[in-house]
């Protein structure tokens, strides 16, 4: 595979506070990777840093295909996190002068963006005022205005945020359907639902620092570890004394047991003492969402393994 | 630099498909065209509509001829009729009659100091004013009975004015030749000066539009996806290059209206006063105050996202473009004084204030010249450079206005 863009222990810090620090990853031609992690964890700063937006204070940031510093920015697509366009002008006129910016040329920009709005349910629009737009069709027109001169890498900050049902779906064909054609793809999220289905690489992020980076599979079989859901009123102390329980959380008559990584589900449900109450116990893996949120709660469970495993 | 052009073309673009601003171009030469046709309507209505007064006299001194001759000079539109008609019998004359008036001179205008005027109940408003001018020849009447001699007449009709005596004879001379030079061809300096300030003012309106321009790309929060094809450099050279043109063809639009209508309806060689090479330096000036203009707007606009959010601070710079206005008193009056020299040196005040002193010069001070257009320059340097940083970072920050502080601050990074 080839690397389109490499990041390189990347430090930035705004006044005194540290933003980010020490981040590194790679994106690679074809696939989608993806950088999650909650509010204010630094996504965004890490991707105007790599724009050249913002500069950062430390490490490297190269493009392939890029001689020296300078950004190939006629090969980059850019849909950022703030969402706007200029009001008062025609769909077709904006989405013709972010192609020339790009140098691309305008017979087929104008050419593939009619079928681009066809694509998104706009076909008409083009001589529509871009202020006349709903949020959601301004988000699509901004979608296509990153695209329209096929860019090689493309940077999606959000791009789910604020969609309906319906587009997501339309959002997350299209980019799956760009990546298969070959371009890098790296996208900022917080829905992990979205990201768990479409990306093949993650980069987890919290407070600056890196938490966890790896392949979806990967990372799954590392860090989605089963837990068991019980209901029915138990003792902590006693759900705690249980062999291969890393931690519990209880809530009411609900109790979530996490288990270690190595667990044989089998057999340590065959070992379960005899006095715990069981009105109903379903056992499954800790999904991406709950490491996401278990990150951002700072519960910190995973954190350690993620260092350690690297 | 392409990108820059590219920018620019579609600043331009987007500018010329705007109603408002199409609107706004040809609507202030229309308006200015509309006010000088309105200014001759006015003229010609008051020569024409103004009916005609019949003053009719009953002369018993016989003076009439000297009366007729005063209004006659005085340009009144007066009829003058002599007329027999008894004192008593005015009144009833002059029931239902427009516009008339009755003058009984007879001895009480020499004893007495006084004229009886009989007027119709609708006549001129300013007629009253207009018959004294008639005291003038009925003094020297007066006078003449009294026994005065020709030479004393002379004299005692001639008033006594007061005059400021002039302390240096240079001053005096020196005033002399500015007048003589203005009286001969006073036109000739201010035809070019008033164009290229017109061309001066109609590109800083349009420099304000630059302003609009940079704040309304925050608003819209589409810097993020412009930036990410090209670097703030080359948008904010964009903008100022692209309302240079949109001030350049606002300005070709105005003049083209303008410029016949001002040559069909006053009597000055407009053009060849126009069309001499002080033109070019009088235009470089213009184009020098827009680009500093320019280049202070662009930066004051990224740092907010409104104008009506606009701090105190950002309101000040906004009122740079007016300053010259302080200095027009001044410089009118004396245009070599020590204001309009302190007004030339000034980077805000110097385009406007050398346009106005070049267009009431006679003689051009070259010096002063050269150094205000070497501070203009370096200034407008200076200026971009400045305007470049603000940018670069106020191009960017959302949601909140930059403070003195913080742009201090980025100037200084």
């Amino acid at each position: 595979m080839e690397t389109m863009l490499s990041v390189e222990s990347l430090g930035k810090s705004f006044k005194d506070k540290q933003v980010i620090s020490n981040i590194s990853f790679e994106v690679q031609k074809g696939e989608i990777m993806a950088i999650l992690g909650p509010n204010g964890a630094g996504k965004s700063t890490t991707i105007r840093n790599i724009m050249g937006i913002m500069y950062p204070d430390e490490g490297s940031i190269v493009f392939q295909n890029s001689n020296g510093k300078d950004i190939p920015r006629h090969i980059i697509g850019y849909l950022p996190e703030e969402r706007g366009l200029y009001k008062n002008v025609k769909v077709m006129d904006i989405l013709l002068y972010l192609a020339e910016l790009k140098d691309y040329p305008l017979d087929k920009a104008k050419e593939r963006a009619l079928a681009y709005l066809k694509k998104f349910d706009l076909e008409g629009k083009e001589k529509v005022s871009v202020e006349e737009l709903s949020k959601g069709m301004g988000q699509k027109v901004q979608f296509i205005a990153s695209i329209i001169h096929e860019p090689e890498l493309l940077i999606l900050d959000e791009p789910f945020s604020g969609l309906d049902p319906v587009s997501q779906e339309l959002f997350k064909d299209e980019i799956r359907n760009l990546a298969d054609n070959g371009t890098a793809i790296l996208l900022s999220s917080h829905q992990m639902n979205l990201v768990e289905e479409m990306a093949d690489r993650l980069f987890m992020i919290h407070r600056g620092q890196k938490v966890i980076y790896g392949t979806m599979e990967d990372v799954k079989t590392q860090y989605a570890n089963f837990k068991c859901t019980i209901h029915g009123k138990n003792d902590l102390y006693d759900l705690e004394r249980i062999p291969e329980v890393q931690r519990v959380e209880q809530n009411d008559n609900t109790s979530i047991l996490y288990l270690s990584k190595d667990v044989q589900p089998t057999i340590w449900l065959r070992n379960l003492p005899e006095d715990i109450v069981i009105q109903e116990l379903a056992i499954d893996r800790v999904s991406l969402h709950e490491i996401f949120i278990d990150i951002a709660t700072d519960k910190n469970l995973f954190q350690e393994a993620g260092e350690v495993n690297a | 630099m392409r990108n820059t052009m590219k920018v620019a073309k579609w600043e331009i673009k987007r500018n010329m498909k705007n109603k408002t601003f199409l609107i706004g171009m040809f609507l202030t030469p229309v308006l200015i065209i509309g006010f000088i046709l309105i200014g001759y309507l006015f003229n010609d209505s008051d020569s024409e509509e103004a009916e005609t007064t019949k003053v009719i006299v009953n002369d018993q001194l016989d003076v009439f001829s000297e009366l007729q001759a005063t209004a006659d000079q005085a340009g009144f539109n007066w009829q003058m009729h002599q007329t027999e008609l008894e004192e008593s019998k005015v009144k009833s004359e002059l029931d239902g009659t427009e516009n008339t008036a009755y003058l009984f001179i007879d001895d009480r205008a020499m004893t007495e100091g006084s004229v009886p005027v009989y007027t119709s109940e609708e006549i001129d408003q300013f007629f009253i004013n207009q018959v004294q001018v008639l005291e003038t020849p009925l003094k020297a009447l007066q006078m003449k009975q009294l026994g005065l001699s020709d030479a004393e007449l002379a004299i005692a009709s001639s008033g006594i004015s007061f005059e400021e005596a002039a302390n240096e004879n240079v001053a005096v001379t020196e005033e002399a030749d500015t007048e003589e030079a203005l009286g001969a061809d006073p036109m000739e300096r201010i035809v070019p000066g008033a164009f290229a300030g017109f061309i001066m003012l109609s590109i800083v309106f349009t420099g304000m539009a630059i302003f609009q321009s940079a704040s309304q790309e925050k608003k819209d929060k589409i810097a993020e996806i412009i930036l990410s094809s090209l670097t703030p450099a080359e948008l904010m050279q964009g903008k100022i290059v692209g309302y240079f043109v949109l001030g350049i063809i606002q300005s070709v639009v105005s003049i083209g209206l303008v410029l016949p209508v001002l040559i069909w309806r006053i009597d000055i060689p407009i053009m060849e006063y126009l069309l001499v090479p002080e033109l070019a330096l009088l235009i470089g000036i213009a184009i020098l105050g827009f680009l500093l203009f320019a280049s202070i707007f662009v930066g004051i606009g990224a740092t907010m996202a409104d104008i009506s959010t606009a701090g105190n601070f950002q309101g000040m710079v906004m009122m740079l473009p007016f300053l010259p206005f302080i200095f027009i008193g001044p410089v009118a009056s004396d245009p070599s004084g020590l204001m309009a020299q302190i007004g030339t040196y000034i980077p805000f005040t110097s385009p406007g204030v050398l346009l106005l002193r070049l267009s009431m010069l006679d003689e051009w001070p070259w010096m002063e010249i050269v150094i205000s257009l070497a501070i203009l320059i370096v200034s407008v340097w200076i200026f971009m450079k400045l305007a470049g940083k603000i940018f670069k970072v106020g191009i960017l920050m959302y949601g909140k206005n930059a403070t003195p502080g913080e742009i201090w601050k980025w100037i200084r990074a």
